[in-house]
C-alpha cells in the first residue's frame, strides 16, 4: 500500500497543537485563572457572573451597614440623653408639686425645666453628617422650633413623615429612622414638648396650681415611657443590622470561596497536564528526528551501493 | 521467421521506451515538491506481434506517455470538506474576537471588577449604598460614575462588534475578487483542456485546474459538474452558475440597507453564500448571524436598563426638590432627570410596542452631569427620603430584560455565546481532522514518493542495461553472419 510521503507535515501539525496546548496551560499557571475565555467553560462563565453579582452586593451592603450603623447609634444615644433629661425634669416637677416650696423656688424650678426643654429640643434637632436625624424626609432643615407667643409656649414640627428603609441583599428591610413628631409630639399625654411647655407655664408665676401641675407631670411621665418605647424600634434596627452584617460577611466568605474554586486554576492538575504536554512534545520531536535520519530515501542507499 | 535485423530494431525500441520512462521518473523527482503536481506513471504498450510464415513473433514495446495518478471522487470529496472546514475556521476566528470582548471577570471584589456583568451589579449597588444616606454627595457621585462605567463598557463592546462587522464585510469583498480571478482562470483552463485533451487526462493542465479548485474551495462553497470534452462547470452550493465550461460569471458587491451584499448576475445571493461554506460563508455567517445576535443581547440590556432607570428617576424627587419633566422641543423622548441618554428608537417606540432595541447599546451614554439630579426621594416626600433609591436599586431584581433580571440575562447571554463558540471549536477540530485524513488519502495516491521513484529508476536502469547487453550480443551475432566465418572482415 502506498503511504502519504508527506507524513512529517502531519507530525509537525501535531507538534503545533501540543505547543498551543502548552501555551494555554502556561497562561493558566501564570494568571492563576482557569477560565480565560467564555468557550473554555460556558456554564462556569455564566455562573461566575451570578456569583460576582452576589459577592458585590454583599460587599456593597457591608459598606452601607457601617454608615447606617453610625447613624443608628447616634439616634439611640440621643434618645438616651433625652430620657435622662426627662427623668430629671420629672423629679424637679415632683418636688415643686409637693407644696413646700416658696414662689421663688418654684420659679427657679420653672426656669430649670425651661432649660431642659431647650436641651431636649436641641437633642431632637440632632444632625448626623449634616442631616437632621429626627426630621423624616426633611433632613435639610432643623425639624423642631418653639414659639413663645402663647402661654404655654408651642413647639412645632417642620420635618417629614417618611420612614427610610435599608434593603438587605436578601430583600429584608431595616428601618433607619423614626420621624421626630412620632417621638416628641405624639398625641394626647404622649407629647414630650406639650408636657414640658405646660410645666414651664405652670411654674412661671411662682404660684402652683397643684392639680394642673400634677396632671402635667403625669403627662411628662407618660411621654417619657412613650419615648423609651419608640427607642426600642431604633435598638431593634441596630440588632438587625449587626445580625445582617455578620450573616452577609459569612455569605460573602462562602461565595468568594465558591468563586475561587470555580475560576482559579487548579495548580497541581494544570502542572501535571503541562508536564504531560511537554513529554508529548519531546516524543514528537524525537520521532521527527528519527524519521528525518531514516527517510533519506532509497536514493541515498542506491548512491551508497 | 524473425531476423537479426528485426531483433535489433525490437531491442532498440525497448531502449527508447526505457529512456522515455526514465524521463517520466526524472520529471516526478523534479516536481516532488511542486504544489499541485500529480505523480505520473509511464504508460507501456506491447507492440502488435508480426506473423511471418504462420508464426507469431513479438514486436517489442512502446512507451506511449504518462498518466497522472488522480482520483476525481477523492479530490472532489477533499474540496467539499475543505469548504466546510474553511467556513467554520473563518467563523471561529470572528467568534473568538467576539468572546474576547466579554472575558470573564476573575476578581472577587468590586475593586477589580471589569466585565459588563460586574458593571451592572455595581451600578445598582450604588443605588443600594445611596439608601443608607440619600443626601450624601459622594454616594450620588458613585451612582453617576458607575453609570458611566456601565454605559462606556456596553457602548465600547457594541462599537467593537460594529467594527468587526465592517471588517468582515471588507474581508468578504476581498474574497469575492479572489473568487472572480480563480473562476476566470478555471474557465480559461477549461478551454485549453477541451482543445488539447478532450477525451483523456490533461496532465499538468488538469493539475493546474485542480489546484485552482482547491483554492476556490477554501474561499467559497461550490459544486462541480463534469461536462463533455473534459470540461467543468462550477456552481455555488445553492446552484448559481460561476463557471460554465469556457465562460465565468463575476460576483459583484453592492450596499443594501447599509451592509455589503453579494450579487451574481443581478441576484442577491448573500444569504445563500452565508450557508454555502468556504471562508466567505464563514465570514458572512459571523457578520449576519453571530454579531447581530450578540449585539441584540447588548442592545436589550442597554435599552431596558436605560429606559427603566430613566423612568424611575424622572418619577422621583432630586436633591433640589425637582421632579422629571419632558425636555421642551425634544424629539427623542428626553426628560429632565434622565441619567442615560434615551435609546435612539425610544421616541418611535413610545407610539409602538417599545421592543425595537436596535442601536441602544452603541448609543448608551450618561447624560446626567449633576449628581444632585439623582432622585433618591419619592414624589411628595422630603429630599431626605430614600424610597426612590430603594425602587431603583430594586430594578436589579426586576425581570426587565426579556423576562429576566439584567444580571441573569447577561449571565445567560455569556453562557450561550460561550457554548456556541465551544460548539464551533469542536466542529472545526473534527472538520480539520477529516480534511487531514482526506489529504493523507489523496497524497498517498497522488503525491510523488521518492522511494517509489528510486525503485522505478533502479528497475528501469536494470532493464536498460539488459536491453543494451542484448543489443551488444545481437551486434556480435550480426558481425559473425556478415563475415561468414572470417572473423576479421567486420568487427
Amino acid at each position: 500500500m502506498r503511504v502519504d510521503p508527506t507524513y512529517i507535515t502531519n507530525l509537525v501539525n501535531s507538534l503545533d497543537q501540543t505547543q498551543a496546548n502548552e501555551q494555554q496551560l502556561s497562561s493558566e499557571l501564570s494568571s492563576g485563572v482557569s477560565i480565560t475565555s467564555l468557550s473554555q467553560n460556558p456554564v462556569g462563565a455564566g455562573e461566575n457572573v451570578l456569583l460576582m453579582n452576589q459577592i458585590q452586593q454583599d460587599d456593597s451592603f457591608t459598606q452601607s451597614a457601617s454608615t447606617v450603623g453610625g447613624q443608628l447609634q447616634v439616634a439611640d444615644s440621643t434618645l438616651g440623653d433625652v430620657v435622662t433629661q426627662l427623668t430629671q425634669a420629672i423629679s424637679l416637677a415632683t418636688s415643686a408639686n409637693n407644696g413646700t416650696m416658696n414662689a421663688s423656688d418654684v420659679q427657679s424650678i420653672g426656669s430649670q425645666i425651661a432649660g431642659i426643654l431647650n436641651e431636649v429640643q436641641s437633642l431632637a434637632n440632632t444632625s448626623y453628617q449634616g442631616q437632621f436625624i429626627f426630621a423624616g424626609g426633611g433632613t435639610g432643615v432643623a425639624p423642631f422650633s418653639t414659639s413663645n407667643a402663647t402661654s404655654p409656649a408651642v413647639t412645632s414640627y417642620n420635618g417629614g413623615e417618611t420612614v427610610n428603609d435599608l434593603v438587605l441583599p436578601n430583600g429584608q428591610k431595616i428601618q433607619l429612622n423614626v420621624p421626630g413628631d412620632q417621638l416628641f409630639l405624639a398625641g394626647g399625654t404622649n407629647s414630650v414638648f406639650g408636657a414640658l411647655n405646660a410645666l414651664v407655664a405652670d411654674y412661671a408665676s411662682g404660684t402652683v396650681n397643684t392639680q394642673q401641675a400634677v396632671s402635667d407631670t403625669e403627662a411628662l411621665s407618660s411621654a417619657l415611657n412613650y419615648v423609651s418605647q419608640q427607642r426600642v424600634t431604633i435598638d431593634n434596627s441596630i440588632t438587625q443590622l449587626n445580625a445582617a452584617s455578620s450573616a452577609t460577611t459569612n455569605e460573602q466568605t462562602q461565595l468568594t470561596a465558591a468563586q475561587t474554586t470555580l475560576m482559579q486554576a487548579d495548580i497541581p492538575t494544570v502542572s501535571t497536564q503541562l508536564s504531560l504536554a511537554e513529554t508529548q512534545q519531546t516524543a514528537l520531536e524525537d520521532v521527527i528526528a528519527q524519521l528525518e535520519s531514516v527517510s533519506n530515501s532509497l536514493f541515498s542507499k542506491l548512491q551508497a551501493g | 521467421m524473425g531476423t537479426i535485423n528485426s531483433a535489433m530494431s525490437l531491442i532498440g525500441g525497448a531502449l527508447d521506451a526505457d529512456q522515455d520512462a526514465l524521463s517520466v521518473v526524472a520529471n516526478n523527482v523534479a516536481n516532488a515538491n511542486t504544489a499541485g503536481y500529480t505523480d505520473e506513471k509511464p504508460d507501456w504498450q506491447e507492440n502488435a506481434p508480426i506473423t511471418v510464415g504462420g508464426i507469431q513473433i513479438g514486436d517489442g514495446v512502446t512507451e506511449t506517455g504518462a498518466t497522472s495518478q488522480r482520483d476525481r471522487v477523492l479530490e472532489e470529496r477533499l474540496d467539499q470538506q475543505q469548504q466546510i472546514a474553511a467556513a467554520s475556521s473563518a467563523r471561529l476566528a470572528s467568534l473568538n474576537n467576539i468572546q474576547a470582548l466579554l472575558t470573564p471577570d476573575s476578581g472577587s471584589s468590586s475593586a477589580t471588577a471589569g466585565d459588563i456583568g460586574s458593571d451592572i451589579t455595581n451600578f445598582f449597588d450604588a443605588f443600594s449604598s445611596l439608601e443608607s444616606d440619600p443626601t450624601d454627595n459622594a454616594l450620588r457621585e458613585q451612582v453617576l460614575s458607575s453609570a458611566s462605567t456601565l454605559a462606556g463598557d456596553i457602548s465600547s463592546a457594541a462599537n467593537s462588534l460594529n467594527g468587526q462587522s465592517a471588517a468582515l464585510s471588507q474581508n468578504a469583498t476581498g474574497i469575492a475578487s479572489q473568487v472572480n480571478s480563480l473562476t476566470g482562470a478555471i474557465a480559461q483552463l477549461n478551454l485549453e483542456i477541451e482543445s488539447t485533451s478532450p477525451d483523456a487526462d490533461a496532465g499538468t493542465l488538469e493539475d493546474e485546474r485542480q489546484q485552482d479548485l482547491s483554492q476556490l474551495s477554501q474561499l467559497i462553497g461550490i459544486n462541480q459538474v463534469a461536462t463533455e470534452n473534459n470540461g467543468l462547470s462550477i456552481t455555488t452550493t445553492s446552484g448559481q452558475l460561476l463557471v460554465s465550461e469556457g465562460e465565468s460569471f463575476q460576483l459583484t458587491t453592492g450596499t443594501v440597507d447599509g451592509a455589503t451584499d453579494f450579487f451574481l448576475g443581478g441576484t442577491d445571493i448573500t444569504s445563500q453564500l452565508a450557508s454555502g461554506g468556504g471562508q466567505l460563508g464563514g465570514y458572512l455567517t459571523a457578520r449576519d448571524q453571530d454579531i447581530p445576535s450578540a449585539l441584540n443581547s447588548l442592545n436589550q440590556i442597554a435599552y431596558y436598563i436605560s429606559t427603566q432607570v430613566n423612568t424611575d428617576n424622572n418619577a422621583g424627587v432630586d436633591a433640589e426638590g425637582n421632579t422629571g419633566a419632558p425636555v421642551a422641543g425634544s424629539i427623542t423622548g428626553a426628560w429632565t432627570l434622565d441619567i442615560f441618554s434615551p435609546p435612539p428608537t425610544y421616541a418611535a417606540n413610545l407610539a409602538s410596542d417599545g421592543t425595537d432595541t436596535s442601536g441602544a447599546a452603541a448609543a448608551m451614554t450618561v447624560v446626567m452631569t449633576d449628581p444632585n439630579q439623582i432622585a433618591a426621594a419619592s414624589a411628595g416626600n422630603g429630599t431626605g427620603d430614600n424610597s426612590n433609591a430603594v425602587t431603583m436599586a430594586g430594578i436589579a431584581n426586576q425581570a426587565i430584560v426579556d423576562e429576566q433580571t439584567p444580571v441573569n440575562f447577561y449571565s445567560n447571554f455569556v453562557s450561550t455565546l460561550g457554548s456556541m463558540v465551544s460548539e464551533v471549536q469542536a466542529e472545526n477540530t473534527a472538520q480539520n481532522a477529516s480534511v487531514t485524513q482526506l489529504q493523507t488519502q489523496n497524497n498517498a495516491l497522488s503525491s510523488v514518493n521518492l522511494n517509489d521513484e528510486a525503485a522505478a529508476m533502479s528497475t528501469l536502469e536494470t532493464s536498460y542495461q539488459a536491453a543494451s547487453q542484448v543489443f551488444t550480443l545481437l551486434n556480435t551475432l550480426m558481425a559473425s553472419a556478415l563475415n561468414l566465418g572470417e572473423e576479421t572482415t567486420v568487427s
